[in-house]
This record gives C-alpha cells, sequence and structure tokens, in this order.
C-alpha cells in the first residue's frame, strides 16, 4: 500500500507484541467487565434450563425468536474471517495483510457462540447427544439426516474446525517469535505449539502452500455453511417467505456483508485501544469502503429480488406477511430501520473517500450495517413463522422476553471477551504478514514524481 | 520478445520494451487487412443473409404461435449473454484495476459493437411477448388486474420498458467503447492520411492528451462503467424474468435473473478468452496475449464455473426438496422431460468439463487450456439458453395457476436453424468490422502499464514492480 511507514523488524515485534508480553490495566479491567456481562448471560441461560423455556418470548405461532436470530447473525459475522483471509489471499490484494487474523478469529469465536444459540434454544442442552446417536437404541432411531437441521451442525463444525486449521498454519511463524521472546512456562507451551517452526526457506514454502490450499479448501465450507442456514428456513414449504431459491446465495452475501463490516468495527478497535495506527491505516478502511460498497450493492440486488419474487405471484398468504414486515407495526418501523441502515445510509456515505478514510465514521457505519443485518434476520424469520398457515388459530405477536435480550447482549460480550483473550495470547495482526509487505514496498520514478510501489515475484 | 527473458523465469511478460513500440506494432496490424480477415468476413456475411432468409420465413407464419419462436428468443438471448455481455469483462476489470487487463480490455469492449445486431433481432420479439393482463407479471399491475384485463403498470410494460433497457444497455456499451477509444483513434488519425484521416479528426473531438482531457477520460469512463454495470445488470435480470420464469406458471424461481447474470458473466469470460486466443493465434497479436492475460481470466472463470453450479444446485435442490406439484412439473420441463437432453449438455459444458479443466493450475497457466474451457462453457450456455428459452415459450396456457402438463420437445425447422446460423455469423461478422474501426488493443492501457512497471532484481530473481499511483 502507499501510506506505509518503514518499519524496523523490531519496531513491527515491539509494537505487535506489546499486549502479548505485557497487557496494560485497562486490559484486565475491559476482561472483568465483559466477562460479568458473559456470567448474567450464562445466569439467564441456567435459569431457562431451570424454569423451562416458558421463560422465554416464544410461543405459538412463532416458536423461534430471538435466539435464533442470534445464531443466523453469528453464523452470518463468522464468514467474514474466510471471505477476507482467503479470497483476499489468493487475489493477492496487498491492503488484506493487517486484518486477516483479526478476521479469522473473529470467523472462529463467532461460530463457537453462534454454536451456542440452537443448543440453549432447545432448553435441554444434555440431549446434544441426540444429533449423534440414536433417540432410541433399542430400536435404532436415528435424528432424521434428510433434516436441514441436522446438516448444519456438520457444517458449522466442519468450518470451524478447518477455519482453526487455518488459523493455527498462519500462525505459526508469529508463534515461533514469541517463542524465542518468552521464559519458563510460556516458552514451553510457545514451543510446543511453534511445532518446531525456524523458519527455513522449506518451512516457509510448506506454510505458504498450506495457506493456500486450505484458503482454496475452506471457500466451498465457507459457501456451504451459510447456504444450509438458509436451507433451515428455505426448505419449509409451508411457511411463507422462506421457500425461495434465492435464500441460499442471499444468506451467504449478507453474511458476507456482515461479516465484513464487523472486521472494520474490529480494526478501528485495534487501531484505537493497541495504538496500531502504522499498521491499521486509513488507506485500509479506504479499501474496506470500496469492497463494502460492492458487497452491499450485490446483497441488495439479492435483497430485491426475493422480495419481488415475493409478490410475483401475489398469492394472498404471500401479500400478507410482505404487507405485516412492511406496513404494520412494530415491523413496519424495524423494516425502515432495517433497509437504512442496512444499505441506504451506508453506501451513500462509503461512496466518499473522506468518510472511507475516517476511521470513527467507519467505526459507527460499520456498527450500522450490523443493526441493519440483524434486524434483516429478525424481518425474515418472526413475520414468516406469525402467518405460516392459512388458518393459523393463534394470532398473537412475539415479544422477546428479558432472559432472551440478556442472552443475546451477553453472545456479543462473548466474542469480544473471546478476542480479547486470543489477543493475550497471540498477536492479532500478523508479524509475518506485516514483515513481508515492508519488504515488497518500492518506489518508482516516473517523471518527476516519486510513486510508491509495490513489488510481485509470482 | 515473445520468450521469457534470461534470468527472468518468474516474468512471462512478453510485452514490446517501449511504448513507441507498442504503437507501432498495433498501428501496423490495425490498418493491414490480411487475406484470412476477408474470407472470414464474407463467410460471416453468406451466413448472416440466409439468416435474414431463415429470419422472413419465420416472419411470414406470423406472430401468434409463440412456440415457433422458441429457437430465435434462444438466439437472441444466446448473443445477448455472450458477446453482447463481453464488455463487462473491460468494465469490471478497470474497476478493479488489474493490470493484466490491460492486454484484453479493448477484445471485451469491442463486443458492444454486436449489441447493435441484438438490438435488430429483438424487436421481433416485442411482438412475440403477450400482454401482461391476466398474468403472472413482475410489471405488477398486470397480475393483479387478473380479470378486470387491465394493462400492465408502468404503461406499455413491460414491452416498452425492456425495450428501453436493452437499447439504453447497447448505447451505454458503444458511449463506452468509444470513450476508451478515444486516445488510440486520436493516435490512429495522426499515423493515417486523407480519407481516414479527416474522418478520425472530427471523432477525436480535438483529443491532444493535456492533463485536463485526461483527467475528463478517466472520469468519463468511470461514470460510464458505472452506469453500464448497473445497465447490465438489471436488463439480463428483468428480460430474462419475462421471457423466461413469466411465461411459465408455477416457475417461482427468485434466482433465476441472478442465474441469468451468472451465466453471462461466465460467457463473458469465455468470448473474450477465445477472441484472445484468435487475436494472439491469427490476429498478429502473439506478444500482446501472452500466458498472463489467459491465466488470470481463467481463475475467473473457474469461479463463475463452480458460482454456475452452486446457483443451479440452490434452485433445483429448493424444488426438489419442495416436492410440490407445481414445482416437480417445472423441473419436468426445464431438466428432466423433454428437454433432458439439453440440460445434461449444459450441464456437462457449462460446469462439468470446464470444472475439471481449471481446477489444474497447469491448464489454467497456459494458452490453449483456458481456451478450450472457455469454448466449452460457450457451447454449454448455448444449450442452456435453448433449454430454458425454448421449453418457456413452448408453454401454451401462461394464465394457469401452476403447469399442468409438461408440453412435448419442440424440435428447429429450416428457418430455425437458418435463423441461428445467421445470427451467429452475424455476430462475428459484427465483430470483425468493429476491428477495422478501432484498434482492438487498448494502446494507451498499455503504454500506461509500460510506464507504472519495472522489472527489477531480487535476491536471485528479477521481480514485477508496479507503481500505485493512487
Amino acid at each position: 500500500m502507499q501510506e506505509r511507514r518503514p518499519l524496523s523488524d523490531v519496531q513491527i515485534n515491539k509494537a505487535l507484541l506489546r499486549n502479548v508480553l505485557a497487557a496494560p490495566l485497562w486490559f484486565w479491567g475491559l476482561v472483568l467487565l465483559l466477562a460479568l456481562v458473559v456470567a448474567a448471560g450464562a445466569g439467564a441461560a441456567g435459569w431457562m434450563f431451570n424454569r423451562g423455556t416458558g421463560v422465554l418470548g416464544v410461543n405459538r405461532p412463532a416458536m423461534w425468536g430471538f435466539l435464533i436470530v442470534n445464531f443466523v447473525f453469528w453464523i452470518g459475522i463468522s464468514h467474514a474471517g474466510v471471505m477476507l483471509s482467503a479470497i483476499l489471499r489468493l487475489a493477492y490484494a496487498e491492503w488484506r495483510r493487517p486484518m486477516v487474523r483479526a478476521a479469522e478469529v473473529l470467523t472462529v469465536f463467532s461460530l463457537m457462540t453462534a454454536m451456542l444459540m440452537p443448543f440453549i434454544h432447545s432448553g435441554r442442552p444434555w440431549r446434544l447427544a441426540y444429533w449423534a446417536f440414536p433417540y432410541d437404541f433399542a430400536r435404532g432411531i436415528f435424528p432424521n439426516i434428510r433434516s436441514a437441521l441436522i446438516w448444519d451442525p456438520s457444517a458449522v463444525f466442519t468450518y470451524l474446525i478447518s477455519s482453526s486449521l487455518f488459523i493455527l498454519v498462519t500462525l505459526l511463524p508469529d508463534i515461533a517469535v514469541i517463542r524465542d521472546r518468552t521464559t519458563g512456562i510460556r516458552h514451553k507451551i510457545y514451543s510446543a505449539m511453534a511445532l518446531g517452526w525456524r523458519g527455513t526457506p522449506r518451512q516457509w514454502r510448506l506454510q505458504g502452500i498450506a495457506g493456500i490450499l486450505l484458503s482454496a479448501i475452506i471457500l466451498p465450507i465457507f459457501v456451504s455453511v451459510h447456504s444450509i442456514v438458509s436451507w433451515d428456513f428455505g426448505m419449509a414449504v409451508s411457511v411463507e417467505g422462506w421457500h425461495a431459491t434465492i435464500f441460499a446465495p442471499y444468506f451467504v452475501i449478507g453474511a458476507v456483508l456482515s461479516g465484513v463490516s464487523a472486521v472494520v468495527t474490529l480494526m478501528a478497535l485495534m487501531r484505537w485501544l493497541f495504538k496500531w495506527e502504522d499498521h491499521i491505516r486509513e488507506e485500509h478502511f479506504d479499501a474496506m469502503g470500496r469492497l463494502l460498497v460492492v458487497i452491499a450493492t450485490a446483497w441488495f440486488y439479492f435483497f430485491a429480488m426475493e422480495f419481488m419474487f415475493g409478490l410475483f405471484t401475489l398469492e394472498p398468504q404471500e401479500v400478507a406477511l410482505r404487507q405485516l414486515q412492511v406496513f404494520e407495526w412494530p415491523w413496519s418501523a424495524l423494516f425502515i430501520i432495517f433497509i437504512l441502515t442496512a444499505y441506504f445510509i451506508p453506501v451513500p456515505l462509503w461512496l466518499f473517500r473522506s468518510v472511507r478514510r475516517n476511521v470513527a465514521a467507519m467505526f459507527w457505519i460499520s456498527i450500522m450495517v450490523n443493526i441493519g443485518m440483524w434486524l434483516e434476520r429478525f424481518i425474515i424469520i418472526v413475520p414468516g413463522l406469525l402467518r405460516k398457515q392459512p388458518f393459523t388459530f393463534v394470532w398473537g405477536s412475539y415479544r422477546p422476553s428479558p432472559i432472551e435480550i440478556i442472552i443475546v447482549a451477553a453472545t456479543f460480550c462473548l466474542v469480544a471477551l473471546g478476542i480479547l483473550l486470543f489477543s493475550k495470547v497471540f498477536p492479532l495482526v500478523p508479524l509475518a504478514e506485516a514483515k513481508e509487505g515492508q519488504i515488497l514496498a518500492d518506489q518508482i520514478k516516473v517523471g518527476k514524481k516519486t510513486i510508491p510501489a509495490v513489488m510481485r515475484e509470482e | 520478445m515473445h520468450e521469457p527473458r534470461d534470468g527472468r523465469h518468474a516474468i512471462t511478460e512478453t510485452l514490446p520494451e517501449t511504448p513507441q513500440e507498442v504503437t507501432e506494432k498495433v498501428l501496423h496490424n490495425h490498418l493491414a487487412t490480411g487475406p484470412l480477415f476477408r474470407v472470414a468476413a464474407v463467410f460471416c456475411g453468406v451466413l448472416l443473409l440466409l439468416g435474414v432468409v431463415g429470419f422472413i420465413l419465420r416472419v411470414a407464419g406470423g406472430f401468434d404461435d409463440r412456440t415457433k419462436w422458441g429457437y430465435y428468443g434462444a438466439i437472441f438471448f444466446y448473443i445477448l449473454t455472450t458477446a453482447q455481455a463481453a464488455p463487462i469483462v473491460s468494465v469490471a476489470m478497470r474497476m478493479a484495476k488489474n493490470h493484466w487487463r490491460r492486454p484484453l480490455a479493448r477484445a471485451a469492449e469491442l463486443y458492444a459493437i454486436v449489441g447493435v445486431l441484438n438490438l435488430l433481432i429483438f424487436i421481433p420479439l416485442l411482438f412475440v411477448l403477450p400482454s401482461a393482463a391476466g398474468r403472472r407479471s413482475l410489471w405488477l399491475d398486470g397480475a393483479a388486474r387478473m380479470n378486470a384485463g387491465g394493462s400492465g403498470w408502468p404503461p406499455l410494460a413491460p414491452h416498452l420498458w425492456i425495450a428501453l433497457m436493452l437499447a439504453g444497455l447497447v448505447f451505454l456499451g458503444l458511449a463506452l467503447l468509444y470513450t476508451a477509444a478515444l486516445p488510440d483513434l486520436a493516435t490512429v488519425r495522426d499515423h493515417s492520411t486523407s480519407k481516414r484521416h479527416s474522418m478520425l479528426r472530427r471523432l477525436t473531438l480535438g483529443w491532444r492528451g493535456t492533463p485536463f482531457q485526461w483527467r475528463a477520460h478517466r472520469a468519463a469512463l468511470g461514470v460510464l462503467g458505472g452506469l453500464y454495470f448497473m445497465f447490465y445488470i438489471s436488463t439480463h435480470s428483468f428480460i430474462a424474468i419475462d421471457y423466461g420464469v413469466a411465461l411459465v406458471p408455477g416457475w417461482k424461481d427468485s434466482i433465476f435473473p441472478a442465474f441469468q447474470v451468472l451465466s453471462s458473466l461466465q460467457s463473458a469470460l469465455a468470448i473474450t478468452l477465445v477472441t484472445m486466443f484468435f487475436l494472439r493465434q491469427t490476429g498478429g497479436y502473439k506478444e500482446f496475449f501472452y500466458v498472463d492475460p489467459f491465466w488470470a481470466l481463467s481463475k475467473i472463470l473457474l469461479a463463475t464455473t463452480i458460482l454456475w453450479f452452486y446457483f443451479w444446485w440452490a434452485s433445483f435442490f429448493t424444488f426438489w426438496y419442495g416436492r410440490t406439484q407445481a414445482e416437480q412439473n417445472v423441473l419436468q420441463l426445464l431438466m428432466f422431460g423433454p428437454y433432458r437432453p439439453l440440460f445434461i449438455l449444459a450441464f456437462l459444458f457449462s460446469f462439468l468439463l470446464p470444472f475439471l479443466l481449471l481446477i489444474w493450475n497447469a491448464v489454467r497457466k497456459s494458452i490453449l487450456g483456458p481456451t478450450v474451457a472457455a469454448a466449452l462453457v460457450l457451447a454449454g450456455n448455448f444449450f442452456d439458453r435453448l433449454r430454458v428459452y425454448v421449453a418457456s415459450f413452448s408453454v401454451e396456457d401462461i394464465r394457469a395457476h401452476q403447469l399442468e402438463s409438461v408440453p412435448a420437445a419442440h424440435l428447429p425447422d429450416g428457418a430455425d436453424i437458418l435463423i441461428i446460423l445467421g445470427a451467429l455469423g452475424g455476430l462475428v461478422l459484427f465483430y470483425l468490422v468493429g476491428t477495422r474501426l478501432v484498434p482492438v488493443l487498448s494502446m494507451w492501457e498499455l503504454k500506461e502499464y509500460l510506464t507504472l512497471r519495472r522489472i527489477r532484481p531480487f535476491l536471485k530473481t528479477h521481480v514485477r514492480v508496479m507503481a500505485k499511483p493512487e
């Protein structure tokens, strides 16, 4: 990139390992605060296990509420990691360097958090065993493998394993650097994790190949995960608005939009908290902003197609659902907030270079997008269930209970806590990438001007 | 010059060393017309004439029987999704600021000229498309007034509006081509005499390459590219719905417009690759079309090929799993019934065979490999257009709630075959004529590249260093 300040390897190590080697006081204060909220969420979940799912707001006909919405939301956020890391790595995008690790870590923690949601929602998480074992050993009755609800954990866990492996492979050189700067038990642990990394040419070559291979392998998994999540809904013929052929790519592109926005949020926080202005620069926000314009517009296209085809047949039930989503209180207000915050406010703002290069503006806009994307899932899931039958005998609405609200709030703190603790153990900006970026930076003289340049060996 | 330079094994680039050499070599090819060109032009001209005969025969049969226009509609959609879509390759790669686009940008956007032919082909299809009144249509009012028998909304929908969209797409394509070629036309002007010189003097609007002109040029390309992109997506989506989905009762397939856009993107890449191959082999541009553009384009072709499967699967799987009678009948019509052979061919050529070829880097990183895969994709898209549009046009009762019975396969007659041959001949002929009007290589972009690129030693090898002025 063009605005890179020349930094030595020592300066890079010092800045990026500051938190790993000696975390400041505020760090532990923040950890404590987040842990308290997570504990409150765990308490709320425990209360629900004890008292039963009656303490949740879900009831007939809407049996899926905040927790399932939150599940889809966090699965969506998890798409940031692969999108940025694998695709930009395969495309040799130079500006990917400072944010790939944070994106990958965000993937792992949001996946873990997402998977908590259906288990909590079930009210009986100990029955988790039935996902793998027969309901009834004597008669050998297994879970229905023809149900998308069974495919879901398979896809998500595959994604979780492959993403973790991906992080581990890219972490190896950095772990070795930390190993060489620690003593005692920490040194021993990092030595074990570094798998004998010495930075020989062969090791670098293998690490590079592994990174590229894993990128290519993870991409189909990444697409399959949210496709299958979409089929949790799309395979249901009986729920109006869900049985749409576009759901799989629509969910995937929506996930990418919310995930990449979440990475922007994370980038801003990393820049502010860890004072990494030399590494996470305005030009990186600029590049992310441009990428988000493309992703958001693609998402809007899929949204428009989904909505238009909902009205295409003009079937009374489908029209009633759209009317509920768009014109009836409180869904109408939520719909307006959703469409404004997910597209119509952020995209025009991102068109301005000054906005894209304003870290605070990008931070708040990225949060705004994710408010919109959370509401999008809410508006898809709950109104669909409220209108799922032509002769619904209960016309009640859905109102989240305090238990659900606390659990959902706690999930945000859980992901933040996970990333924060990770940053105490490993650097959130890859050292190797930062150093390689320095090596590949160059300058070219064209006429009287000296222009920043980048070296490409392939 | 044509082979990688000694000691620079990592760099496969074979471009001329200086901007002057670029001008000389491109102009030399552009200003000369070889015998092969003349033979190809005459052959395509004859095919086009045969197509006109076929068209007259088809018009003589009237517009009432939509089934008979199925192949005509399919060939229109084939050109729309291949040649007419090709400029999007140039637009998208220019937006992404890829350097490898520079040799192929003009070859792709030159296909905008074929849009004029396709616009002419489209006109009769306006008479084939039934009124929106009383049937399902994206132009909502038509269906809403099912019993009242009213007309669509906005007025004259869908006919007027899709015609305007298509005309807009053609116009924007030509505007984009003209704007992008302006500096090169000025170069040709300065190297030609007499009639050509005076014509180009008027066309180039006094282009001298001043800093202001370059700034305006860059801004115009950005605006036109953005507009073209929006028209491209919306035109493909709407026209595919009106001539495909809306004509088959029960076919509620929200991914189909996106599938059509994706198919067109895949075929646009494919036709660009095939064109590059011909320009390299027969056009005298071997050193400009070296392996890098083929390699880079084939990666995107692989991605779109995989996405083709993904989009198809998302549609098929939802219908298959849904198990409703309406969905099963649509699957029968489009995939497993009378048009099953076409579906199998489309699946093989649009996805399976190119996928199996392109997953290998050795194939991608060659000249022939991507070209063969691209040719397969072009064939696959042809079968796919026939499958979708011949089937859609063959449904008689388009006002039913769902497809009650699957119509028998409609086979092409003599007129259909003449029309298909003529349209393909016309496609190539229009492109050939275009190469005589505008240089087929974007000289100014290549020269800009040479200015921004350096080759420098690095450790034991040489590397390419690219300046990033923005």
